[in-house]
């Protein structure tokens, strides 16, 4: 049996598509209505409207239908399109709620639901949504994906999380689609700027497109380009705060040796820059190099205490240059700030085991094992 | 001769020491293990034929590829070919009207086989690999899940930027500089000496002047349980390696000192269940169970002896028998693909119909 088109999880139908046509829908005077009418020929008026283009009409129809009959659910969704379509977002964010109440999976209705909090300004919100929505299938064909994978990355961006929104943008540069405004995304994440792309002022714009570029490049498997690019992008930009750090952390992917002088030089751009300094320390710690990665980790802590990345790299530093016990106090701090932390829980299992303290290690074996059943990972970046 | 004279030549005669050792080992491209054999015979005279010193082979030298000139597989629509012509071998694939052809470059494995190919600047590793259990191809572990839908999909997966680094250097030796960058070119196939004991090569310059043991390099025999496992790790995957990684379920039984950090009677301190307890990394593998009761009986005490024979085998005895330990309590898990078994170093009491415990 065919199921209604806003559960089927982005076959057979085409959304944005349909936003498109939306956008361009003439507005219409809305027609006195005949309040006798049953609900089956308020449905089929409310269709023949949507499907002669005239919204307004369509929404009215759809609205009065829906008093009727609140189970509706088609009706929440074409009610919802029509009210997205007009640019109604935070009535047509009601739509979709109740439509979601009915059908908590229905990808297509969580995505748009999205959308429509994005525009509203919600971000948090609109993010998970398309989130949810992107995992229950709403990327129906390619358009629809780019749609929402490009929403997910500036709201990841805007919400300040950087290296998630550029692994998200990295698809968009397997698959060579660029524009302006993406590489001024990639440009926001790579700089670490918790704006959105429209935010961005014209001052900003040449920058951030020649970060974008570059990081696009990179991300695009182009690599004599990227590092073309990077450089011209140093020279015309020394002073760029997070310039050295993405072109470091972009470099992790080929191994820590590579990253390392450019976290160096973000240091030396940017002394105070916290992320630098923790990601040095790290990936000294990642290539067995403690002993040069200890000052680094101690300036971190002293810096940044509460951090539990800083009481891990500095307890792996002292843990790794011959020093357990000092590593264990600390790793132990982390585990107080945050007892999830699987890196954390690597760490004393190593403590544990180089110190003699074998079922101290197995347990913290175990719970490195339950997190990461629970879907924990390591850390790349402290 | 006044000291700062004799320092300096000193440091002049280190120099050209390192740059002989450099330009005779490295230019001339002489077996620098034929040099360890020197002082270290027992050692470096075995170690290149174990299965690590044969990890990978380069052309015309793969004894698995010269004695079957033709190896054929037909799976998802395709066809793959393996071909051997005069020390020359190739892996071709077809969809019926496109055939992509590829020189094989590089063997890994010195048992199964898996080919990895570059294509315009981007390495791929070969959908399809040797199987000796088999004598035959099919699909490369780790691959089972890839369903191809395209030929050039079909010829294998593609390596993301790291992958290539960790395949060659750990079965090569001299083929990644700095941690990152491939050097093919200066690429010695296998595990050589100086794979595992870093700066050999200097140790070997200075050990002419009569300065073996000042430059020695670390003796790993000295390294913790834990420490070794770790180091082993670096190829053979640690446990932290395989927690950070995306493996799960029965492929990582592959993962030897991931396995054996979990088993309740591993011991970071303890030399009597580190890697090299069991295994002497210059000889080939003992594939014979009974060889490693003793390894066992070291900790565990006999059955039914009155008192330990050994004072430090302290640990519970077992209550079924004193010999073949290992076929039950480190048992073998065939793969989902059927071609492999590893032994499972997860050491337990292993009890029939239970899960495999990840």
């Amino acid at each position: 049996m065919k199921r209604p088109w806003h559960l089927r999880n982005g076959r057979g139908q085409n959304w944005a598509c349909v936003l498109l046509l939306f956008a361009l829908l003439p507005c219409g005077r809305i027609a006195a209505q005949n309040a006798t009418v049953s609900f089956q020929e308020l449905a089929e008026q409310a269709a023949a409207a949507r499907d002669v283009d005239d919204a307004p009409r369509a929404i009215e129809l759809y609205t009065q239908a829906l008093q009727i009959n609140p189970k509706w659910e088609d009706g929440w969704w074409s009610l919802g399109l029509l009210r997205y379509g007009s640019g109604s977002y935070a009535s047509a964010t009601e739509a979709f709620s109740n439509l979601l109440k009915m059908s908590p999976q229905s990808a297509p209705a969580l995505a748009l639901r999205g959308l429509c909090e994005f525009e509203m300004g919600e971000y948090s919100q609109s993010l998970a949504d398309i989130r949810n929505g992107l995992a229950s299938g709403a990327a129906g064909d390619a358009r629809q994906e780019q749609i929402l994978r490009y929403h997910e990355a500036i709201l990841l961006t805007r919400l300040g999380n950087f290296s998630e929104a550029l692994k998200t943008y990295s698809a968009f540069a397997e698959h060579k689609l660029s524009s302006p405004d993406l590489l001024v995304g990639i440009g926001l994440a790579g700089l670490r700027i918790p704006l959105l792309p429209k935010d961005a002022s014209a001052d900003q714009q040449p920058l951030l497109t020649a970060v974008g570029d570059a990081a696009f490049r990179f991300m695009a498997g182009e690599q004599e380009a990227a590092q073309q690019a990077f450089q011209d992008l140093f020279q015309r930009y020394p002073t760029a705060r997070n310039a050295h750090f993405l072109y470091g952390d972009l470099l992790l992917a080929f191994g820590p040796e590579a990253a390392v002088p450019q976290f160096k030089k973000e240091l030396e751009v940017a002394p105070d820059n916290s992320n630098a300094l923790a990601m040095l320390a790290w990936t000294l710690l990642m290539e067995d190099q403690a002993e040069e990665a200890l000052p680094y980790a101690k300036r971190i802590a002293e810096e940044e205490p509460k951090r539990v990345g800083s009481q891990l790299i500095l307890g792996r530093a002292l843990l790794d240059t011959g020093d357990a016990a000092g590593g264990l106090e600390h790793l132990e701090q982390g585990l107080k700030l945050q007892p999830d932390n699987l890196e954390i829980h690597l760490a004393l299992a190593k403590a544990y085991s180089k110190s003699g303290r074998d079922d101290d290690a197995r347990r913290e074996r175990s719970l490195c094992l339950q997190l990461r059943k629970n879907g924990a990972t390591g850390l790349a970046r402290p | 001769m006044l000291p700062g004279l004799r320092v300096l030549n000193r440091v002049f005669a280190i120099c050209a020491l390192l740059l002989l050792a450099s330009t005779v080992f490295a230019e001339q491209k002489q077996d620098a293990t034929a040099v360890c054999a020197q002082c270290h015979a027992s050692q470096a005279l075995t170690q290149p034929h174990t299965g690590m010193g044969r990890t990978l082979q380069l052309p015309g030298t793969d004894p698995t590829l010269n004695s079957h000139p033709r190896l054929t597989y037909q799976k998802f629509g395709y066809t793959y070919v393996v071909e051997t012509k005069n020390g020359e071998s190739t892996y071709s694939v077809t969809d019926g009207t496109r055939t992509i052809t590829l020189p094989i470059l590089w063997t890994f494995g010195s048992g199964a086989q898996t080919w990895v190919f570059e294509r315009e600047g981007i390495y791929y590793e070969g959908l399809v690999s040797y199987y000796p259990s088999v004598d035959g191809l099919g699909i490369t572990i780790g691959d089972t899940e890839i369903t191809p839908r395209t030929l050039d999909e079909a010829v294998g997966r593609r390596l993301p930027p790291s992958e290539p680094v960790a395949c060659f250097g750990c079965h090569s030796t001299n083929a990644v500089k700095e941690g990152q960058l491939l050097t093919l070119g200066s690429l010695e196939p296998g595990v050589k000496c100086e794979h595992c004991h870093v700066q050999s090569i200097t140790h070997m310059a200075y050990a002419v002047q009569g300065q073996a043991m000042e430059t020695a390099p670390p003796d790993l025999r000295k390294l913790t349980s834990e420490d070794l496992s770790n180091f082993c790790g670096q190829c053979h995957r640690s446990w932290e390696t395989v927690i950070r990684g995306p493996w799960k379920g029965e492929l990582n039984v592959r993962f030897a000192p991931y396995r054996l950090a979990y088993s309740k009677c591993f011991s970071g301190t303890d030399p009597r269940i580190s890697c090299i307890a069991c295994h002497d990394p210059h000889r080939n593998l003992v594939t014979e169970t009974a060889a490693y009761d003793p390894k066992c009986l070291a900790c565990h005490a006999l059955k039914g002896a009155q008192a330990p024979t050994n004072t430090q085998a302290t640990a519970k005895a077992c209550p079924v028998q004193n010999n073949d330990c290992v076929s039950c309590h480190m048992p073998e898990v065939k793969l989902v693909n059927g071609l492999t078994t590893f032994r499972d170093h997860l050491i337990r009491i292993a009890k029939s119909g239970t899960p495999y415990p990840d």
